[in-house]
């Protein structure tokens, strides 16, 4: 909840956000009232990606990045399962 | 004669109790039903995974059920404790590729030099703020700046609230700053603030909602943000 908090405060002070959540907390940003959010299919404190698993955690953030032009709320699923590199 | 454990009991004592193993805090929430599922599941993976060495069903019975442990279990979604049913939205005023990104995470990283020293403690183990989780949920965050180009020996993280072993063993699974640089290099983005940021989540909701998320988006507006990425753990 910390983060939504925070990222709607930041919405609401003009700044577009975007945040990446894992599966697990996939309900917070449609209940809290988020913006935009990439929901990842990886275990707690693995937001990105595996430790080292350098090419899914970059495309993680690219396609966050990519919600960021979105005008309406915009909740997707990242979709691909976790993986050990 | 002490009275013996129940399958209740055995559930909560991995939720910061006797057996506290933060990547199956979740088994509280489980009903004892849900816990057998999960343990039939869990040892049905292990099983196969003696003759090929592959623990990735074993894996996925942990997210699966990680899962179900937090989603699975919010009850009623209107009586959410932080519902909000509106949707502040704001509009980029500039494409990605000129745009000035800001980074913050929920992960409790800091750099070596910069603790925080929760509760004025210098040098606090991860131990020690699993075992005090609870007063962390009283406190206000502190947020830590971080450089973009700061060495990852450099990086520590500490965090009661969820396991950290990943985020220490690779800080790009929740604090970016490699990849952001990279980005930006390639011409993705148009350019970074100066600082990432990172802050404990396991913090008083009330004085995040009413007094640190306001603060910090001045703080991102006064440094010429552009876009925020938001990375809880």
């Amino acid at each position: 909840m910390s983060v939504g908090h925070v990222q709607r405060a930041v919405e609401a002070a003009g700044i577009p956000t975007v945040g990446v959540y894992v599966a697990s907390f996939g309900h917070i940003p449609g209940l809290m009232g988020v913006a935009r959010a990439l929901v990842t299919q990886h275990p707690m404190g693995r937001p990105l990606g595996a430790p080292h698993d350098a090419e899914r955690q970059r495309a993680v953030v690219r396609r966050s990045l990519d919600l960021l032009s979105a005008s309406e709320q915009t909740i997707t699923d990242y979709g691909e399962a976790y993986r050990i590199p | 004669m002490d009275k013996p454990e129940s399958i209740e009991d055995l559930r909560r004592s991995f939720s910061y109790g006797s057996r506290s193993n933060l990547n199956f805090k979740f088994l509280k929430d489980l009903s004892d039903e849900e816990f057998g599922h999960f343990l039939e599941q869990l040892l049905a993976a292990v099983d196969s995974s003696m003759d090929d060495g592959d623990a990735t069903g074993a894996i996925d019975v942990a997210f699966r059920w990680q899962v179900q442990g937090y989603s699975g279990h919010l009850g009623d979604p209107a009586e959410f404790r932080h519902r909000h049913d509106d949707v502040p939205l704001a509009t980029m005023s500039k494409p990605l590729n000129e745009s000035r990104v800001a980074l913050i995470t929920s992960s409790g990283h800091f750099i070596d030099g910069d603790d925080p020293q929760p509760f004025g403690e210098p040098s606090m183990s991860q131990q020690e703020a699993e075992d005090r989780i609870q007063e962390f949920l009283r406190e206000a965050p502190t947020l830590s700046a971080i450089p973009f180009d700061a060495p990852s020996e450099q990086l520590r993280v500490r965090h009661g609230g969820y396991p950290v072993r990943a985020a220490a063993t690779d800080h790009q699974v929740a604090l970016p700053i490699g990849h952001l640089q990279a980005l930006r290099d390639e011409g993705i983005i148009g350019d970074l603030v100066p600082d990432a940021y990172s802050f404990v989540g396991a913090a008083s909701q009330l004085r995040i909602q009413r007094d640190a998320g306001p603060a910090w988006a001045e703080q991102l507006k006064d440094i010429g943000t552009d876009v925020a990425l938001f990375v809880p753990v």
